[in-house]
């Protein structure tokens, strides 16, 4: 190499250096995700009549019933306590809670005589999956199911087991069509839940909740407002 | 590769910091795809996340090329666009999407909820569009050199987001990024931003990967 090319080489790798150092020194700091998770909250009417939901600042209603007893889980601030009320035109229930970061809470208004009771279960999820569907069962029916389940119809399958009063279960499953039962200390309870083709991605959400005579259950699918 | 393997296929290509800079991503990758017959629309905006591409959302530096033209770059002015917005002026057959190190948390606790959301947000809106999307994941990065690792990028972080993204991105395909190259294999100036050798290999690397997609050629609309 001729010692003009040298130094020619030399210059173009040391001002090339130069660029590339400098440009680092230029780089932002840019935030890689959130100072903290999002956290959603959403209400459910397990009740047999019409409810309302009325929040807190805004005054937004949302009316729950037979054909939607589930809201959409909104995005709430972390910071401050979520209030609103449940109302069924004669009686009402205020709702407070706290959401921590990654929460999903689920607010849900039970008959209680002639009045109304809450249950808040919360539940921080992992295990998001767009190639699977995931399904919940949330056992709130109280002394009439201390131990519930679900079987899948036809199939003699088990999809949860053992899922306390108060608490839920979820699991990832195969994005199929499903039909299933309320099992309550193992003995099939009440009538056939036709769930639909599940769809991959998805999150669903099956509810049982008291009636006079045997727990029910119920079925929504986990939408986040936007 | 073949030559020309992407003949007659429009492409937009969204992206963070990694498609914004002078010497970074997007010189090599959109040459890489033109080579291949692709017309590609490239835009990038620093430090933007799946869900800032849902909205016009202004960020500190970004850029934007058509084809292996000129790049524009913007500096405090810059911002994303709404990604029906794109889709419907540029008519892309396949939108490609290069987010992860913007979503990953890096140096605390990884917002799961969050990104769940941001990603298939994102996903769900292009999927409306009936249009192919492609995800790629975030690559390996090194300990920074002279400027540090300044984001706080470790091994152990970006496998779980590149796991995150495998499983939550469908229906876009992904390009796990990580199989391009072992860990530190690739320099970079501050722990994440490559000098132009590495995104020269990860340019090459995503587009014999787009290339390599079964149907890609049958995706012309």
């Amino acid at each position: 190499m001729k010692l003009n090319k040298i130094y020619a080489y030399v210059i173009a790798v040391t001002t090339s250096s130069v660029g590339c150092l400098t440009h680092a020194a230029d780089i932002n700091l840019y935030p890689t995700g959130p100072s903290q998770d999002s956290a959603f909250v959403r209400f459910i009417n397990g009740t047999d009549t019409s409810l309302s939901v009325t929040a807190g600042g805004s005054k937004a209603k949302v009316v729950l019933d037979a054909n939607q007893p589930a809201s959409k889980y909104y995005p709430v601030n972390t910071k401050g306590s979520i209030t609103g009320e449940f109302s069924d035109g004669k009686v009402s229930s205020p709702i407070s809670l706290n959401v921590k970061p990654s929460e999903f809470a689920t607010v849900v208004a039970l008959a209680n005589g002639s009045n109304l009771k809450q249950v808040i279960v919360k539940e921080q999820p992992d295990d998001f999956n767009a190639l699977k569907s995931s399904l919940a069962l949330y056992n709130l029916s109280s002394a009439g199911c201390t131990s519930a389940g679900l079987l899948v119809v036809d199939r003699s399958v088990s999809l949860f087991e053992k899922v306390q009063s108060g608490a839920l279960q979820r699991r990832l499953i195969n994005p199929v069509s499903l039909s299933v039962q309320l099992t309550c200390n193992t003995k099939p309870t009440g009538k056939v839940l036709d769930l639909g083709l599940l769809q991959a991605g998805q999150r669903y959400s099956i509810f049982a909740v008291p009636t006079a005579d045997s727990p029910r259950i119920f079925f929504a699918t986990d939408t986040i407002a936007r | 590769m073949s030559a020309a393997s992407l003949i007659g296929l429009t492409f937009l290509v969204i992206g963070e910091s990694h498609m914004s800079l002078p010497n970074f991503l997007m010189e090599p990758l959109s040459d890489d795809l033109t080579k291949q017959g692709a017309l590609v629309y490239s835009v990038g905006a620093c430090g933007a996340s799946a869900g800032d591409w849902l909205k016009k959302t202004p960020v500190s530096c970004g850029a934007w090329r058509t084809g292996n033209g000129e790049v524009v770059r913007k500096g405090r002015d810059a911002s994303t666009t709404h990604i029906k917005e794109l889709i419907a002026a540029d008519k892309p057959d396949v939108v490609v999407i290069i987010i992860g190190d913007t979503m990953a948390s890096y140096g605390k606790p990884f917002s799961q909820a969050w990104a769940w959301e941001n990603v298939t947000n994102l996903t769900k809106e292009i999927a409306s569009t009936k249009t192919k999307c492609v995800w790629v994941g975030p690559p390996w990065g090194d300990d920074g050199g002279r400027y540090g690792n300044k984001f706080g990028k470790t091994e152990n972080r970006v496998q779980f987001m590149s796991n995150f993204l495998a499983n939550n991105v469908s229906p876009c395909t992904y390009i796990d990024s990580l199989k391009f190259s072992k860990p530190k294999q690739w320099p970079t100036l501050d722990g994440q931003h490559f000098t132009l050798a590495g995104y020269q290999a990860w340019g090459s690397a995503i587009t014999q990967s787009i290339v390599n997609i079964p149907d890609i050629k049958q995706v012309k609309k």
